[in-house]
């Protein structure tokens, strides 16, 4: 793949790394587990996105590429329950999340 | 070296990272840890997709991204209640 649609996938998918390195960084840096709860939400949203839009430049409407939007929405909206499940489990079992 | 196979070379050690994350800190930390890791697989598989092209691999994507949501649920159960 050359041209533009090429440059735009190296950039989104250079993103996406970025966001995945960005998590394991706050996820070193922060100390309380809600507080770490977030790099995986951050993941899920951030570099979900941007993996799929690169999917959308190169493969245009596919049945890969529309599998590939079910992971996205799966990712984006299951984060979203298993974050206030877990969130709660630890507020239950610890009171504060503070490790 | 196309850009998805170097944006999966990328991503490999920031899983790792995650994995080893998995096994310090308290049980809390080591659960946020676990979901980091598998929402990075995830991507990884997605990539490794478009990077080895086999149009049929995206399936282990979706069936990841599918069980991670019980596992993990299961994971907060057993932390709320007997962990």
């Amino acid at each position: 793949m050359t041209g533009v649609a090429g440059i735009a996938v190296s950039v989104l998918l250079g993103l996406a790394v970025l966001a995945a390195w960005l998590a394991c960084f706050a996820l070193l840096r922060f100390r309380a587990a809600l507080d770490r709860l977030h790099c995986s939400a951050f993941v899920n949203a951030a570099g979900g996105g941007f993996v799929a839009a690169a999917v959308l430049v190169q493969d245009r409407a596919t049945d890969r590429s529309l599998k590939v939007l079910a992971i996205l929405a799966i990712l984006v909206l299951g984060s979203a329950a298993l974050s206030h499940a877990v969130g709660r489990a630890i507020l239950l079992r610890d009171g504060t999340g503070s490790s | 070296m196309t850009p998805w196979l170097v944006a999966a070379i990328g991503l490999v050690p920031a899983l790792g990272a995650a994995v080893i994350m998995c096994a310090r800190g308290n049980a809390a930390a080591r659960l946020a840890a676990v979901q980091l890791a598998g929402s990075i697989a995830v991507l990884l598989l997605v990539v490794l997709t478009f990077a080895l092209d086999q149009p049929s691999s995206i399936d282990l994507a979706l069936t990841l991204a599918l069980l991670t949501l019980p596992a993990t649920l299961l994971y907060a159960l057993f932390l709320e209640r007997w962990l």
